[in-house]
């Protein structure tokens, strides 16, 4: 549960970011999740076979020789886990990168469209990855996709514990940083172009760059979820990537939590995995039902949202104003103002009688 | 006999329009992008399955039923979600989320359903076609000549209902100004629940056509979403013939093209055929981000015909 909530987290922070501060309904936020985990597909393995010396003929047709190629790079990790770790770290790097041209590439055509466009644009296209990753077998195996070595492999029987707890340590630095750029001056352009663009146009912000600057930005991040993602599972597979799980239920789970509040997505990520995973765990519960469980998960989830949408829009927990600095201090500069002033007036209304 | 290639593009690109018309026309008429289009094609689908299964006979007498139920369920959805949400003046992107969970509930409820035909009654709810069903005319299957029909009645009747009749004044008023067109005597909710109901009727007929063409699941709908989004942007939402030109460009490019450069490059093109739409689709919004409907082509042909430096002169 904490691995999908950390991941969820990222991909819903990311989405938060686009939607909730700078109004970019990004409906295409597969492409970019699909973006990092085929980097994993594609990029340790080369690197681990390079780095290990393994047989160069087995990587004449990696996809083939997966099982082969990486069960031999899980037994060198094993022993040297420095090498493991240097590979996650630049293939983390990587998968940024490529999100980032990803957001790029998707955004260019439609980031000047309107809102609704955009968003239906943005789904439209978040499709391409999939096809290509599905049909392509050199990239990451085709449809029955592809092993990615097991970079925690050393940490033998505490695996879980291990991944666990670095995917929960990224998923709250995620949630850190973006909360310090939630107060920064780029979030205020952010917000006052969501806002209102013609004003925001007005004050000299260049409204096409700062949206696409929020799109490249949110892909970056969702890329690293999936990498993130894969690096967890070590399979990646592009049917395991649908717009169902990682762009429609992401998008519910940040209007329940509250657009514009990041500890509000975090809240609202937190209570959609608790709930998917309650159900998982009592699904034996319901062997009786002549249907499958999991779909009662789903009909639960729309109904919360719909009900959500309906009598409490802004979800769980509302955006909160954006201070540029601490309360005290603003209360300090308040209250120095105000004795400034009315001193003035004071003086004013001396001179006045005099 | 036509040849085959050209009849497959050609009932390919009907049914697309078909499909489309619905979400355009609910787009057109209401201002909202539904994503729940897709669930509303798979009630069509599903009504015809489970008819003809128990029931038995020919699947196109079953039609008026999908018609009906995807109707109404579209006017539930309007009734329960969007009129809500509109009274709260909430934004078109909560109105798409709404439309996206209102899918979702659909998509779980189907899934359900298909579960409970396979385990209950052994049937193949959840891989289902048709196609043995389908009559033959001239040597050609029958959902060829129906979808074609279809799309020329359904393009007919819209087009004269928009631009000709009261009804279409008042329904492209409330999309326009709803104050304005409430202050002149139309009842704003009811034009928009008769948007509904036709859009929703539009895509159970849509549904219905599917399994007799290709393989009816739960997700059939939702995986031909991107497709109809693509068709309706390409063609236009201002003008619902858009619909049928984008369904036709993309229909036709999708299998011509893949067909001939199959030919010249082997088969292994083939599977990525799905991403002709999305670079039409780039195409469209780079070049003519309005939809080809409303491209100005007696300009572009005077460009072409005098050149550009003597388009001044024009």
């Amino acid at each position: 549960m904490i691995a999908f909530f950390a991941i969820y987290l990222i991909i819903n922070l990311s989405l938060n970011l686009q939607l909730g501060y700078a109004g970019i309904p990004n409906f295409g936020l597969v492409l970019a999740f699909t973006g990092g985990a085929y980097t994993v597909g594609w990029l340790p393995i080369r690197l681990c076979m390079w780095v290990f010396n393994i047989d160069s003929e087995l990587g004449a047709d990696i996809a083939k020789n997966n099982v082969i190629i990486v069960s031999q790079i899980n037994s060198h990790i094993q022993t040297q886990p420095l090498i493991g770790l240097a590979v996650f770290i630049l293939t983390l790097i990587a998968a940024v990168a490529v999100g980032g041209l990803l957001g790029f590439v998707s955004a260019y055509p439609a980031i000047r469209l309107r809102t609704d466009y955009l968003a239906i644009t943005l789904l439209a296209l978040g499709e391409v990855l999939s096809i290509i990753g599905q049909n392509y077998d050199p990239l990451v195996g085709g449809v029955i996709g592809i092993l990615a070595p097991d970079v925690w492999g050393w940490s033998g029987g505490s695996r879980f514990a291990v991944v666990s707890l670095v995917l929960f340590l990224a998923a709250i630095g995620t949630l850190l940083t973006l909360d310090l750029i939630a107060r920064s001056p780029i979030s205020r352009t952010f917000r006052a172009i969501r806002d209102n663009e013609v004003a925001a146009s007005s004050m000299g912000k260049d409204v096409t760059k700062v949206r696409m600057e929020a799109l490249v930005i949110g892909s970056m991040i969702c890329s690293l979820a999936g990498a993130l993602c894969a690096f967890y599972t070590c399979y990646v597979g592009p049917a395991a990537y649908g717009r169902l799980e990682w762009t429609f239920l992401p998008w519910l789970m940040v209007i329940f939590g509250g657009l514009g509040n990041n500890f509000g997505v975090a809240l609202g990520t937190f209570i959609f995995v608790a709930l998917q995973k309650l159900i998982v765990f009592y699904k034996s519960s319901f062997a009786f039902l002549p249907f499958d469980v999991v779909w009662l998960e789903y009909l639960l989830l729309g109904s919360i949202i719909l009900v959500i949408l309906v009598f409490r829009p802004s979800g769980l927990m509302k955006e909160k104003q954006s201070r540029t600095m601490p309360k005290t201090r603003l209360e300090e500069i308040a209250a120095k103002v105000l004795a400034k002033s009315s001193k003035e007036s004071r003086a004013s209304n001396a001179k006045k009688n005099r | 006999m036509i040849d085959p290639i050209l009849m497959d593009a050609m009932t390919y690109s009907s049914l697309l329009g078909i499909m489309t018309f619905g979400l355009t026309f609910v787009r057109r008429t209401t201002g909202v992008w539904n994503i729940a289009h897709a669930g509303l094609v798979t009630i069509g689908a599903y009504v015809v399955f489970t008819c003809v299964s128990f029931l038995g006979g020919n699947p196109y007498i079953y039609f008026l039923l999908a018609f009906i139920l995807s109707a109404v369920v579209a006017v539930v959805e309007y009734l329960l979600i969007i009129e809500p949400l509109r009274r709260r003046k909430a934004s078109t992107t909560m109105l798409l989320v709404s439309t996206l969970a209102f899918d979702l509930v659909m998509l779980s409820i189907l899934n359900i359903y298909a579960d409970y035909l396979q385990n209950m009654f052994s049937l193949p709810s959840k891989n289902f076609l048709l196609r043995k069903l389908d009559f033959i005319l001239f040597d050609e299957p029958g959902i060829f000549w129906v979808s074609l029909s279809f799309l020329m009645i359904f393009l007919v009747v819209l087009y004269v209902i928009l631009n000709y009749t009261k009804i279409g004044i008042a329904l492209r008023s409330c999309v326009c100004n709803p104050m304005l067109a409430s202050v002149s005597g139309i009842n704003v909710m009811h034009t928009n629940l008769l948007s509904w109901f036709i859009s929703g009727g539009l895509a159970g007929v849509a549904g219905g056509l599917l399994p007799l063409w290709m393989q009816g699941k739960p997700v059939v709908g939702d995986s031909l979403l991107a497709l109809m989004f693509c068709v309706s942007i390409v063609g236009g939402v201002e003008e619902i013939y858009g619909t049928v030109l984008g369904g036709f460009l993309v229909g036709f490019t999708q299998i011509l093209v893949t067909s001939a450069l199959s030919i010249v490059l082997g088969a292994a093109v083939i599977p990525y055929k799905t991403l002709i739409p999305m670079a039409i689709l780039v195409l469209t919004l780079l070049f003519a981000p309005s939809g080809i409907a409303k491209v100005n082509w007696k300009k572009i042909l005077t460009i072409v015909k005098f050149g550009g430096a003597s388009k001044r002169k024009i």
